[in-house]
């Protein structure tokens, strides 16, 4: 019987290991392990042997049984082996193919730099602070020390809802807004959409500003300057120097206008700069003590500085774009550019 | 570390309870991470005595016990051993609380019992659990155990910071609590007898590595008899969870718990040649522990010898060769120091953990190794008797000198912004135990105590200073304006970041507008809309007003690029919008306008080109509403007139408009210029933010297990909504139902005409238990019925 049984696994391996397909294997494995098959046929017949023999043959066969399961899955994945590699062969990709993608979309470049200067901002420790696009002539003018006969005040300059409601001319009016509820030590930025009367190739009626304002004890020009500079090499690069040269503005006083240096030509002179090397950025100054008088702030206590910068004109310095009226006529072929 | 309060009251006066000390401890930079209290227990127990100790006829191990308590004779149960006729014993009465379970009447075996006789251990006196505790027999039956044992303590479990190696005692804490709580405070100030011999004449000391063993002194006691340690040094060590081992262990053990200076006795007659050595371990050379394991030493290691053989790892662990055993007549008191990082490598490298290992490494001072001989000597001389050698052998290669640290009151307040005076700043150091030395106008300088190696600096002490003066004592500074709205801030850029990531682009307009504009729009004249804010001196006649509504400046802007050839848009502007108000100024709110018109993607090889509709739309409001964190809206048909008939939805949350949404009327598209089909939507931004929304999603325990998914496909009226067919399901589903997917709609073929075919993707899910086919089934079933009966739908 042993003779027998060894002629069985040895025919069994040699149709295990020709078997050239899984579902053969699968037949194979049925055929010699299953419940009638010829191995487990040897296990009934045990009863045929002596007693004494018995365990030792029921050994033998299960012996067998293991060998043959062995062979079988070890058959098993060489096949699985081989149709991976048939499979690999067989699947060539062009990867040259464009990724299929979704459209992605866009915030306006005017909104991407109004963040970015947030931002910078933000992490500085200011807080950003918003007030109403339709102010009152107070908030715009009275309180920042603007006389009445002003001419920015006129109808040429500022658009009017009212006798004295009107549409800010800058977003100085949210800083005083702010100085009137809040005590110092404040540090702001107010960027928001501001108005003037004036519409042509350089100038929109509508167009977007931010400032800053520091109010705390010991706060002096040099805070100011520091503050410039880091700005501008922030928005503009490492390279980018500001100078700052007396001003008027009803509101500070010493005044003060920024220039930075020529993102461009970096100062050697180019026609974006009409060869000065310098860009006029915004207006700056120390707050004017009547200004504190007028909000109720201990001036010879606390100092402060204010700058203003427009946001659409530092964008399309960044951005390289030459025509303001692009901003505004949010063409998707230009707005898609700044992704 | 463990902390005995009432072992904590031998060195303080202090008379606070657990919860104020606790509070005491951690403002003082000593966090208590547990308050145990012991002995509440015995106040409970009370004293009985066996009259008699029968067997329990159904138990081999139970006896039958008559006790008397004082008052009457009760029937107990118990199953110890130890139980005899005539012993007195701790009786739990029945009602007594024993923590882990109560004490109540009960029948064991058929035979009544009316309490519990206790082990040591089940009283939290010892680990005695070797049968019930025997009794004092002068022990009064009816007293409460606790009339007799003083066991009630707290015993706090504090954590030590690195730097304070001098609070890993009991004496260190009490100091800073005495200055702390400005409490005196007494020291221990052992006072030797004079002594006999001369301890040179018995033992040399040999340093031969003085690099790593800054200080070794040796005391000795002759005829000490080893035994148990008194009730008191038992009950202190226990206290705090140490064994108690024998009076000159235990000893050593509770003036390290004492002082913080770790000791080590050696039995005098197992040290060959009288001569003890310092010295680095060779390589080859092992060592055997007290715990018998044994280790390979290296050059790295500091060793305790004598002349033949190891006797200890210094600082870490003794051997069993040397130890103090019964048969012990004469001691060496070793108090000594070695270099922190010597002893943590060593620790660490051979894996041996132990208290006094614990706290070389944090860096112990040399000075205090003499105090804590005496100390040790002093208190073994107690409690095991002998007789103390004279004299002292003391290898101190380099004596500590004096440390100076100046400090200017001026820093001082620089630094915690409060002015303490020059006299208040000498008061708080001096009660850690510094001594001033020199006062100058602006500074003092003060000696630093030796235990506290953590102040070399100015900083240092300031920190001391504040922690005495209390850190939250300090006035806070009100410096910080809350100015900006963040949660708005942030919010507004999620909304702009998702519709970008969704395709849009976003568009920035002027703030004018025509008032025409709202007639193109069908505004009715009613509408609030229609309170123009209006300039007096506009640009001209189509800028007249401020917008009231972003749509038609987007539909220009939709125009326009449709002329440039870009046919597929997807634009948004975030922008205020005006109107009149009741005060001077005006009414401004953010909203957020999209136009979106064409395909629905972008155009790609292998992807089908397909035209938006209505419910592409309806998804990218639904993401902006979630994203501005609005749950439970409620959709109603718009009011909207520019929507074409019956495909405007409008938003609401408790009757409040917050978006509408749909398809353009073809006619007001056509005003516009503009030819194709336009979807739009208006979301009134800060109307929302009005809104109270749960601005930080709280999280919801995911199901543990896993969820069953049935799919349900039916023919239906089109008379009725997906909205109510699948409330309808959710109210027959059950609780297990989680989620309701409308999967597909089909229309056409195979159907009719008036109806429609609907698959919805049900998960069931429960966070209570798996859940089998027959519950599924059977709620599938309900479901199926009430849809049935509801809207007559046919199963497909």
């Amino acid at each position: 019987m042993i003779e027998e049984l060894k002629r069985l696994v040895e025919q069994a391996a040699q149709e295990i290991n020709q078997a050239a397909r899984q579902h053969d294997l699968m037949q194979l494995k049925s055929q010699y392990l299953g419940k009638k098959s010829a191995v487990n046929g040897f296990l009934q017949r045990l009863v045929e042997l002596p007693t004494a023999e018995r365990p030792g043959f029921g050994k033998i066969v299960n012996e067998a049984k293991q060998k043959l399961e062995a062979l079988l899955k070890s058959r098993l994945e060489t096949l699985k082996d081989a149709e991976y590699t048939q499979e690999l062969q067989s699947e060539r990709l062009d990867l040259s193919m464009p990724g299929r993608r979704f459209e992605r979309g866009v915030l306006h470049p005017i909104t991407q730099t109004w963040r970015d200067i947030e931002d910078l901002f933000l992490g500085l420790g200011f807080q950003v602070a918003d007030g109403p696009d339709v102010e009152d002539e107070y908030h715009n003018f009275d309180a920042l020390n603007t006389p009445q006969d002003h001419p920015a005040r006129d109808l040429s300059d500022t658009f009017y809802i009212k006798d004295d409601v009107l549409l800010r001319t800058h977003t100085s009016p949210v800083q005083v807004r702010v100085m009137e509820n809040t005590k110092p030590p404040i540090k702001i930025i107010c960027p928001g959409r501001t108005y003037r009367n004036d519409n042509d190739a350089t100038h929109s009626p509508c167009f977007h500003q931010v400032e800053a304002l520091v109010v705390d004890e010991g706060i002096s020009l040099a805070d100011l300057r520091d503050m410039l500079n880091h700005f501008a090499q922030e928005l503009f690069g490492p390279e980018i120097a500001v100078r700052i040269r007396p001003h008027f503005f009803p509101f500070t006083e010493p005044s003060a206008e920024m220039d930075m240096v020529c993102p461009k030509c970096l100062g050697s002179g180019c026609s974006l700069c009409k060869e000065t090397g310098w860009l006029e950025l915004g207006g700056a100054g120390i707050v004017d003590p009547n200004v504190f008088e007028i909000v109720g702030i201990d001036g010879e206590k606390y100092t402060g500085y204010a700058f203003g910068l427009g946001i659409d004109r530092i964008a399309m310095l960044r951005f390289g774009i030459t025509d303001m009226r692009l901003l505004f006529g949010n063409d998707v072929r230009f707005l898609r550019q700044f992704r | 570390m463990k902390l005995s309060y009432k072992w904590l009251r031998n060195y303080i006066d202090i008379d606070l309870n657990g919860k104020a000390l606790e509070h005491e401890l951690t403002f003082s930079g000593i966090e208590v991470e547990a308050v145990e209290h012991q002995g509440e227990l015995l106040e409970q127990i009370i004293v009985a005595e066996i009259k008699s100790r029968e067997a329990h006829p159904g138990s081999e191990h139970l006896s039958i016990c008559q006790v008397d308590n004082g008052e009457e004779i009760l029937q107990v149960i118990c199953g110890a051993a130890n139980c005899a006729a005539g012993s007195k014993v701790a009786l739990a009465p029945v009602g007594a609380d024993l923590g882990e379970f109560k004490i109540k009447r009960a029948k064991l075996r058929g035979e009544e019992s009316y309490g519990m006789l206790c082990s040591e251990k089940e009283l939290g006196i010892s680990d005695n659990h070797d049968g019930i505790m025997i009794l004092d027999e002068n022990f009064e039956p009816g007293r409460h155990l606790s009339d007799y044992y003083d066991k009630s303590d707290v015993i706090f479990d504090v954590e030590i910071t690195p730097n304070r190696p001098d609070l890993l005692c009991i004496t260190g804490i009490a100091r800073d609590l005495s200055a702390l709580l400005h409490k005196s405070l007494q020291m221990p100030e052992p006072v030797l007898p004079a002594g006999k011999g001369d301890i040179r004449k018995l033992l040399k000391l040999e340093n031969q590595a003085t690099d790593l063993c800054t200080r070794y002194t040796a005391r000795m006691i002759k005829d000490v008899k080893i035994g148990a340690s008194p009730q008191w040094l038992k009950r202190s060590l226990e206290a705090v969870g140490m064994r108690s081992i024998n009076n000159v262990v235990d000893v050593t053990n509770y003036v390290m718990l004492e002082l913080g200076h770790p000791l080590h006795a050696f039995d005098y007659k197992l040290v060959a040649e009288q001569t003890i050595l310092m010295r680095r371990g060779q390589a080859g050379e092992r060592f055997t522990d007290l715990q018998n394991i044994t280790h390979d030493l290296n050059a790295e290691d500091l060793v305790i010898a004598d002349p033949q053989k190891v006797i200890a790892l210094a600082g870490v662990i003794g051997a069993a060769n040397s130890q103090i055993s019964e048969e012990t007549r004469d001691i060496i008191i070793e108090s000594a120091n070695f270099l922190y990082n010597s002893v943590r490598r060593t620790s660490k490298r051979l894996s041996i953990f132990t208290d006094s290992a614990y706290r070389f490494e944090r860096d112990m001072s040399d000075e205090q190794a003499e105090l804590a001989s005496r100390r040790c000597c002093e208190l073994i001389l107690q409690t095991a008797g002998g007789e103390l050698v004279s004299g002292m052998l003391d290898s101190y290669p380099k004596p500590v000198g004096t440390i100076l640290v100046t400090i200017r009151p001026g820093r001082v307040e620089k630094v915690l912004s409060v002015k303490i005076a020059p006299e208040q700043i000498r008061r708080y150091l001096e009660s850690l135990g510094l001594i001033l030395h020199k006062e100058e106008a602006e500074s003092m300088e003060f000696e630093i105590p030796h235990y506290r190696k953590d102040l070399t600096r100015e900083i240092d002490l300031i920190e001391e200073i504040i922690r005495l003066y209390g850190y939250n004592n300090i006035e806070q500074k009100l410096q910080i304006r809350k100015i900006m709205n963040y949660d708005i801030f942030r919010n507004r850029r999620q909304v702009q970041d998702m519709l970008v990531s969704l395709g849009f682009c976003e568009v920035v307009n002027w703030s004018f507008s025509d008032p025409a504009d709202l007639d193109k729009l069908r505004i009715e004249e009613a509408d609030e809309r229609r309170r123009f804010v209006t300039l007096k001196n506009p640009l001209g006649s189509s800028y007249a007003i401020m917008r009231p509504v972003l749509l038609p400046d987007i539909l220009r802007n939709v125009l326009s690029n449709i002329n440039y050839g870009q046919k597929s848009l997807k634009l948004f502007e975030m922008n205020k919008v005006f109107r009149q108000s009741s005060g001077k100024l005006a009414q401004e709110d953010y909203h957020l306008c999209g136009v979106m018109t064409g395909n629905r993607e972008q155009v790609f090889w292998g992807r089908k080109v397909e035209d938006l509709d209505f419910y592409d739309i309806k998804g990218v409001v639904e993401d902006i509403l979630s994203v501005m964190r609005l749950r439970n809206w409620e959709e109603r048909n718009s009011d909207e007139r520019y929507y074409q008939s019956g495909t405007g939805l409008d938003f609401y949350l408790s009757s409040v408009k917050l978006a509408s949404m749909g398809k353009l009327d073809g006619k007001v598209c056509r005003s516009y210029g503009i030819e194709q089909v336009c979807y739009s939507f208006d979301i009134y931004l800060d109307a929302i933010y009005r809104q109270k929304r749960e601005l930080i999603p709280a999280y919801q325990e995911i199901a543990k297990f896993p969820p069953v998914l049935r799919d349900l496909s039916f023919v239906i009226s089109r008379e009725f909504d997906v909205s109510e067919i699948r409330k309808t399901i959710l109210e027959s589903g059950g609780k297990q139902i989680s989620q309701i997917v409308l999967f597909d709609e089909y229309k056409g073929k195979n159907i009719a005409a008036e109806k429609r075919s609907l698959t919805f993707s049900l998960t069931f899910s429960s966070s209570k238990k798996t859940l089998n086919d027959d519950i599924i089934a059977r709620e599938m079933h309900n479901i199926i019925q009430n849809l049935e009966k509801k809207y007559r739908i046919e199963l497909r």
